[in-house]
């Protein structure tokens, strides 16, 4: 299941005001086809805000989304159709359908191209057999456990071969070998498909096994976009802070 | 509102805030409204993104469950007017004979689809906010789009169609029922003769329209407020709280300002002879 | 076996409302006995009061006003086919003091102020803050409860008789603006024709009507299971059980109080 070209993204400039409250403060960032981007940062810093603006969900106040080289900032949801079947979105709250089985759920995407039945059911059992959910089809995703739904979650989010995956808090709630389990699953996806990555964590620590570079969001504004490797180094005082989980320094609870 | 304001704007901002929001929200209703519409449109044209069977389910959701209700409250409150009526008629006039051919105009006309509409924006009101309201507060919603499913077409369109068809064949159902409550109020309180009191000689073809105008007007009204509360709702349970709250209001609201509309349009319309 | 599952699902259905129903009786029950000694939470009671006065009056005043000229506009045929204007003003006014200013202005009620009491005590109870007070010795029913049922009573009966009057008013305007009906001739029809009694017995009609609705508003609140969706189906249930009480206790009332 390869994607077809990894998608590239782009926020130029971008500002987001709620009601006044400015909640993201002229973000520039790039994201390469195929790369795998970590968006981190302490609560409300604006990383959600962030992640809905790259799926489209809110439009900026200010400043342009630019999807491979198409500025598609404030398009209509018609307009949008297209260009949001190459994007998969995996939700914090997992956004599952209760009213619609798991299998419903997972094939909700194919259902909408108007696939047929018989390909729509073999996917979806591709789908969950990978992320370890074979068997489950006629479950309500009530009768499953947090974990669980997140997986089911990320079969919805991926069963169409996306350019473009983003995940907000992946691994929000779940215990630790289950968190390494899903970034397994991450990476053995993105492994085989090369799909490009933008993932949203407050779990720095198991992102990292996952993502290349990172961007660190404070306040709505990007204070460090690069390579992994060298975050703990940042000169950014509030990068340092964060990253050690220090208590004292400029980072405001 | 739940955080405290450290200084309050003074009332004359507020009320024209409140007036501007106000406005704001009449728009945005308007356009659901037509949005609605528009989805139905796109319904009939490409067969778009709807769950199967969505409208036949939301009309076994909106009609079952109420039947019962709309049967007992318009029952009683039935039997309450005409009881009212009678007392009011023996005092000023002491001729019954009346009571039932002008009871039945109204009742066709007006409180039949207005009551059962009244009931329904409760119910049914509340029962389609809660629901889309919790989608939208989950992340439901977003997650439609994100499938380049529009909400207002897979959410709404299917209540719609169904509240509609429901809310006339409901206030049919309403109407029959109040009509044999108060026959029977009228017989077993004051002795009208149920012959006299059952004369549908009053009732004219102009009567019949007004009234399923009525009803189609609360069965889309109904709908579009609740839908656009429920995909207003923000927060977690506490929005999906208000969202019921505005779309219960709403919905009474509007079915009142409708039936006023209408029935002054009507008297209006037929100079002074409805 | 079509016939076995409706009658098990019929059976269903009223041991449930057969249980709410116990359960709302028991609160109740409660309040009343947390009122005998008055001792409650004054604070709370005046917070309560403002809250849900200040917030329902323009809702009230507007239905009222359309209530009031609805049935004006109902009574026209017949008024003109008698010619009797000066019974319009006693035919709107009769009907609206007795019974649609009551039902509506409490069916309104019911839906700004007690389905928005339903959502704050379930979101409450959702987030376990009744169960951090009764760890804290207070007692829920005091402390939140019984301010909320007296605040609900007090403000329904005021709105009452507020949007009475302005249903009147209403009514006037609309006899004047649509029938041509003279303010001063609608004015003494009112005056001559309606009765304190016919006033007091709505009066009478709100002040169960206000019960009801903070009983059950309170009620449904404090049950709430399961989150967000939870909270939107106990304000669904609450707005519902108060319609049908107010129906139903409107209809005994009516006999009652002729």
């Amino acid at each position: 299941m390869t994607a077809a070209a990894p998608a590239k993204l782009e926020l130029r400039d971008v500002s987001v005001r709620f009601d006044g409250r400015l909640v993201l403060d002229h973000v520039d960032l790039t994201v390469a086809p195929g790369a795998r981007v970590g968006v981190i940062g302490p609560a409300a810093s604006g990383k959600s805000v962030l992640v809905k603006v790259m799926a489209g969900l809110v439009a900026p106040s200010e400043g342009r989304l630019l999807i491979d080289g198409h500025d598609v900032t404030g398009w209509s949801e018609e307009r949008m159709a297209p260009v949001r079947a190459r994007i998969g979105m995996l939700f914090q709250n997992y956004a599952l359908y209760d009213f619609l089985t798991v299998g419903d759920n997972v094939g909700f995407p194919l259902v909408r191209r108007g696939e047929p039945e018989g390909q729509i059911a073999r996917r979806v059992g591709e789908r969950l057999r990978a992320v370890g959910l074979a068997g489950n089809e006629a479950k309500l995703p009530s009768q499953l456990s947090g974990g669980m739904k997140k997986r089911v979650g990320i079969a919805r989010a991926t069963i169409a071969a996306p350019e473009l995956v983003l995940y907000d808090e992946p691994t929000a709630g779940l215990d630790p070998v289950t968190t390494s389990k899903m970034y397994d699953l991450l990476r053995d996806d993105h492994d085989r498909s090369g799909a490009t990555a933008i993932a949203v964590s407050s779990d720095v620590t198991a992102l990292l096994t996952f993502v290349e570079t990172v961007v660190f969001v404070y306040q709505g504004r990007a204070h460090y976009q690069g390579p992994a490797a060298t975050l703990a180094d940042a000169p950014d005082p509030v990068v340092r802070q964060f990253v050690r989980g220090a208590l004292d320094g400029p980072l405001v609870g | 509102m739940s955080a405290p304001v450290s200084r309050r704007p003074d009332p004359v901002s507020r009320l024209g805030a409140g007036g501007l929001g106000g406005v704001r929200a009449g728009v945005e209703l308007w356009l659901v409204l037509i949005g609605t519409i528009a989805g139905i449109v796109r319904m009939f044209r490409r067969g778009a993104a709807r769950p199967k069977g969505a409208i036949v389910e939301q009309m076994w959701v909106i009609g079952n469950r109420s039947l019962l209700f709309v049967a007992v409250t318009l029952g009683f409150i039935g039997m309450v007017m005409i009881y009212q009526a009678c007392l009011q008629f023996s005092r000023a006039i002491g001729d019954l004979s009346q009571v039932g051919t002008q009871f039945i105009r109204l009742i066709v006309s007006d409180f039949g689809p207005t009551l059962t509409a009244m009931m329904l924006a409760t119910r049914v009101g509340a029962g389609i906010a809660a629901e889309i309201g919790s989608m939208k507060v989950t992340e439901q919603v977003d997650a439609l789009r994100m499938s380049g499913v529009l909400p207002i077409d897979y959410l709404l369109v299917p209540r719609f169609l169904a509240s509609v068809v429901m809310t006339v064949a409901l206030a049919i159902v309403g109407a029959a029922i109040m009509y044999a409550a108060g026959g029977l109020t009228a017989y077993l309180s004051f002795g009208v003769n149920p012959r006299i009191f059952y004369d549908l000689q009053m009732v004219e073809g102009k009567h019949l329209i007004l009234g399923l105008l009525k009803a189609v007007s609360y069965g889309a009204a109904i709908p579009v407020v609740s839908g656009f509360c429920g995909l207003r709702a923000r927060g977690s349970s506490e929005g999906v709280g208000w969202a019921t709250t505005a779309a219960v209001v709403g919905s009474s609201f509007a079915v009142i300002a409708l039936d006023f509309a209408l029935s002054v349009g009507a008297l209006w319309l037929l100079g002074g002879d409805l | 076996m079509l016939g076995e599952r409706s009658i098990t699902s019929l059976g269903a259905r009223a041991v449930a409302v057969s249980r709410e129903l116990g359960g709302i009786t028991i609160l109740f029950a409660q309040v009343l006995r947390a009122l005998v000694p008055p001792r409650l939470d004054g604070r709370e009671l005046v917070r309560n009061l403002y809250k849900m006065g200040n917030r329902s009056v323009p809702i009230v005043a507007l239905t009222a006003f359309f209530a009031g000229g609805l049935m004006v506009v109902q009574s026209a045929p017949f008024v003109k086919r008698l010619d009797a204007t000066s019974l319009a003003g006693w035919a709107a006014g009769y009907a609206v003091l007795r019974e649609i200013g009551p039902i509506l202005i409490a069916l309104m009620f019911s839906g700004r102020v007690g389905a928005n009491n339903t959502a704050e005590l379930g979101t409450m109870t959702v987030t376990e803050q009744l169960d951090g007070l009764r760890a804290l010795a207070i007692d829920p029913i005091r402390y939140l409860i019984v301010p909320r049922v007296l605040a609900m009573l007090i403000m329904l009966v005021c709105l009452t008789v507020i949007g009475d009057l302005v249903a009147l008013i209403g009514a006037a305007v609309v006899a004047k603006a649509v029938l041509g009906i003279e303010w001063g001739i609608m004015y003494a029809s009112f005056t001559e024709n309606l009765k304190p009694h016919d006033f007091l017995h709505g009066v009478y009609k709100s002040m169960a009507f206000g019960t009801a609705i903070a009983v059950t508003s309170c009620y449904f609140g404090v049950t709430v299971r399961g989150g967000a969706v939870g909270v939107g189906r106990a304000v669904n249930a609450a707005v519902v059980a108060a319609a049908v009480s107010i129906m139903l206790l409107d209809f005994f009332l009516t006999y009652v109080n002729a």
